[in-house]
């Protein structure tokens, strides 16, 4: 078990990037022209109400002290509280996290449901029409933009067909589902078409491998010879695309929230942007950084266990 | 020779492109194989051999080629017209392969006990339980000590001879009448090699199996074949008992083939150089000179169990080379001469030791020693199409080294390559080319210009012909011959191929796990070896005389 080692030490060495991310977030928030006080109380406050304010969230103390103390804070789990919303930064985050979460989790579900089948079509019909053919839908794919997707899969099964809801997110288990199937579909059609692409590449070529000639040459049909040696040799490149491209969704839903009025992260953020919301807005970069770095160690774990041969 | 368990019949495979007119890649190709017989099929890369060989199981590499004629009678069956369905039980079941490349062709995210059992319980319909006995017994059959164990284990875990072990189990694993090995040893060790052999010699004892065995290496055929059969463009050029057609080859390829076999004395006997010449007088001033190097590798930690810690790569190396001499470093893989090589490049950081290049010292000063290195020395690589940039002909290639050098006026430039295109025999249209148009041998020339576009005093060349067909192999080591007498270059040649460096070098070192174990004037080493490895490694290699035998002694001794 000792090629799984690096799980224990690898959080030591994301220390250093999320200190970093830490830093970063904290001065350019502040860069934002805007004053959280001012958005908070409206044009017309005055001067000595929003100094008040400013003293009350400590944004009247330099800006090294005021990042000393997220730190501080930050060691004893907490994250300050929330100028807008007025509680704590985490339990806010907390409440919002679980649309996100199953939004991503259900789109790359789909996605790998959909890249799967797609890419061994056209990789078992290479050169054939229905290569070509999943390589028109999946260029077609990337052409268009996620947000104009959504928006034409509401038209089509919530306003015709009236099948789904416009928008939003239930309270119930079987609710939920049904509001999130338009939108991680969107998310899946256009991350299907980037892992299609990698995987029907690398099918290709373990068709054409030595491992598939020697399989072939021990009598195996060629059906064996694709699921159980092409597809799980041509997993390993696809499982860090899939990770790099989990990445970018967590902190890319934004887009598809706005658009199916989700209550997530995405939608917090770009509120607490818009309200200055300092403790929100690095709050939510930091959980986002931690998730990414997360969803890295789980995508270096499942290529030791598919590839024997990898040693990190 | 009893009843032929295959015979093939005006075999034709015509490739069909799109565009272009048909080219037939195998011409009416006829043989047979008889029970318990080996046949050894000899050719250059790009004969046909393998293609033929792939074509008996029709797994033909490309769609684009069909069988347009002939027979493959495999009992009363022809697989020529055979359905794929039927061919599903012949491949494996009645013919196995194994190939070249354990590596590529073993699945690596399979362990190899999987790889075995899969093909039983295809072909015999036995359970995870018995399928696994059975492939223990194979594995314990072709050789793993531990076979309960290492049915578990994964392709990367084993050694390549191992590897070849592992494929040649898994060819094994349905019963197959027929095996055919793809050159199966050209990628092995020589000891490994005839452990190989050896292994397949004995199963073929065993279980009467007729082998077709694909090969460069004549050595090996007169070693283990009862018949041969020579390939030339797609054509059986002569085939015949292996005796017959060594002692009496009637086709020219057949005779060129023979007469290139490095086990032959050299052919010239101008500068032979087996001949031995007066070497290491004292007063002579080594041009090379390397004290006591040693070259340590940081232990990979705890992944190869026990063995943590530095990995001696090379242990306390000494060694001199004068002007004019031509020294050959002989090794397994593994036994460090690559890295002495680099060392002595300087590409590889040494532990302790000194180099000296013509008086100037690595350890004295490291930069002055660099400079003159890189400008009075080069390297020929293994690999010639590697080496070569595809982007530039080979024109622009020696003109960049040229001007990067700074010796020859940029006038003169075009002239100097044409010399050099001169010196190396390709015709000067080649400085128009670039390397993809270009045969390996050619690309290994133009190689071998660029080195001496510097006009060195010390050539390096690490494996240099290794991934050579041998009529192109003995060309370049004839290149190598007279480059030596016309410019009095200074040789240190690489090679894990024994035969190659006692026709070519003076003065021969062999290395074993990172020690000289011999060193001395070739003609002495080879004929009266006195250390025991050297003794096993000189008689590891298949000779072309079918009455000095190979198998099974030197296998033995080495295991």
């Amino acid at each position: 078990m000792h090629r799984y080692k690096f799980v224990l030490y690898r959080p030591i060495q994301f220390l250093p990037v999320l200190f970093g991310i830490s830093v970063v977030t904290f001065v350019l928030v502040r860069f934002i022209p805007g004053d959280p006080a001012r958005v908070l109380l409206g044009a017309r406050a005055t001067p000595t109400a929003i100094a008040n304010i400013r003293r009350q969230y400590g944004l009247d103390e330099p800006m090294w002290l005021q990042y000393f103390y997220f730190l501080k804070n930050l060691l004893n789990g907490e994250m300050g509280k929330s100028i807008l919303y007025k509680i704590d930064v985490l339990k806010l985050i907390l409440t919002r996290i679980e649309p996100t979460l199953v939004l991503v989790l259900a789109s790359v579900v789909l996605s790998v449901l959909i890249a799967v089948p797609m890419a061994a079509l056209a990789a078992r019909n290479h050169g054939r029409f229905a290569d070509h053919a999943v390589r028109v839908i999946s260029t077609a794919g990337i052409g268009f933009p996620p947000f104009w997707l959504g928006l034409m899969l509401i038209i089509l099964f919530s306003v015709n067909l009236g099948l789904l809801p416009v928008s939003g997110y239930g309270e119930t288990l079987g609710a939920k589902v049904a509001h999130l199937v338009l939108p991680s579909l969107t998310i899946a059609l256009s991350l299907s078409t980037v892992l299609t692409r990698s995987l029907r590449a690398a099918m290709v070529e373990g068709l054409r491998s030595d491992v598939a000639t020697a399989a072939r040459a021990r009598g195996m049909p060629e059906r064996v010879v694709f699921w159980r040696h092409v597809v799980p040799n041509s997993m390993v490149p696809t499982i860090n695309l899939l990770a790099v491209n989990i990445g970018w969704l967590i902190g890319g839903t934004v887009v598809i929230e706005s658009v199916f009025a989700i209550p997530g992260i995405g939608q917090l953020l770009v509120r607490a942007i818009f309200s200055r919301d300092y403790m929100v807005v690095q709050g939510v970069a930091m959980v986002l950084a931690c998730a990414t770095v997360l969803i890295n160690l789980i995508a270096d774990i499942v290529t030791v266990a598919a590839d024997p041969r990898v040693k990190l | 020779m009893s009843a032929p368990v295959l015979s093939v019949r005006d075999l034709t495979v015509t490739l069909n492109l799109p565009g272009a007119a048909p080219r037939m890649l195998l011409d009416k190709v006829s043989l047979e194989l008889g029970k318990g017989e080996v046949l050894g099929l000899v050719g250059e890369s790009g004969s046909g051999k393998s293609l033929f060989c792939r074509t008996l199981v029709r797994l033909l590499p490309s769609r684009n080629m069909r069988i347009t004629d002939g027979r493959i009678l495999l009992g009363d069956e022809d697989l020529a017209r055979a359905s794929e369905a039927q061919m599903l039980d012949v491949r494996g079941g009645r013919i196995g392969m194994i190939f070249q490349n354990p590596t590529s062709h073993l699945d690596p995210v399979m362990t190899i006990g999987d790889q075995l059992t899969e093909g039983i319980r295809f072909h015999q319909g036995l359970d995870a339980r018995a399928a696994r006995k059975a492939a223990v017994a194979i594995l314990h059959q072709i050789g793993f000590p531990e076979p309960e164990r290492q049915f578990d284990a994964y392709p990367h875990e084993f050694s390549g001879g191992m590897r070849q072990r592992a494929m040649i189990g898994v060819a094994l694993s349905c019963n197959p009448e027929i095996l055919i090995a793809d050159e199966p040893t050209t990628a092995l060790d020589v000891t490994i090699q005839a452990q190989i052999l050896q292994l397949l010699m004995d199963i073929r004892r065993e279980r009467d199996l007729s082998i077709i065995l694909i090969t460069h290496d004549l050595g090996i055929v007169a070693q283990t074949c009862d018949c041969i059969a020579v390939m030339r463009e797609g054509r059986l050029v002569e085939q015949g008992r292996k005796r017959d057609l060594l002692r009496a080859p009637a086709h020219p390829y057949t005779k060129a083939l023979i007469g290139s076999h490095p086990s032959m004395p050299p052919p010239s006997t101008g500068q032979g150089a087996v001949a031995p010449k007066a070497i290491g007088t004292p007063a002579d001033k080594p041009l090379l000179e390397v004290d006591d190097v040693n070259v340590r590798f940081a232990g990979t930690g705890s992944l190869f169990g026990g063995r943590s810690g530095a990995v001696h790569a090379v242990a306390g190396v000494s060694l001199k080379i004068l002007p004019g001499e031509t020294v050959g470093i002989v090794g397994e893989s593994g036994s460090g001469k690559s890295t002495l090589a680099r060392a002595i490049l300087g590409l590889t950081p040494i532990a302790s030791g000194n180099v000296v290049f013509d008086g100037t010292s690595l350890r004295e000063d490291r930069a002055a020693f660099l400079g003159r290195l890189r400008r009075e020395t080069a390297m020929v690589f293994q690999d010639p199409y590697n080496a070569l940039n595809p982007r530039l002909s080979i024109g622009d290639m020696l003109t960049e080294v040229l001007k990067v050098q700074g010796r020859t006026p940029a006038a003169d430039i075009p002239a100097r390559v044409g010399e050099l295109l001169d010196l190396v025999d390709l015709g000067r249209e080649f400085a128009a080319r670039r390397p993809r148009s270009m045969s390996g041998g050619q690309c290994q020339r133009a190689g071998i210009a660029r080195a001496l576009a510097v006009n060195p005093r010390l050539i390096i060349a690490d494996e240099s012909t290794a991934a050579l067909d041998v009529t192109i192999q003995a060309q370049i080591l004839d290149l190598f011959r007279v480059l030596k007498r016309k410019m009095n270059l200074t040789l240190l040649f690489i090679a894990h191929d024994l035969a190659i460096v006692r026709s070519l070098c003076d003065r021969v070192v062999v290395m074993h796990r990172g020690h000289i174990v011999e060193q001395g004037a070739s003609a002495q080493v080879f004929e009266h070896p006195a250390e025991p490895y050297t003794q096993a490694l000189i008689r590891a290699i298949p000779d072309i005389d079918p009455d000095k035998p190979l198998l099974p002694q030197a296998a033995r001794e080495v295991a």
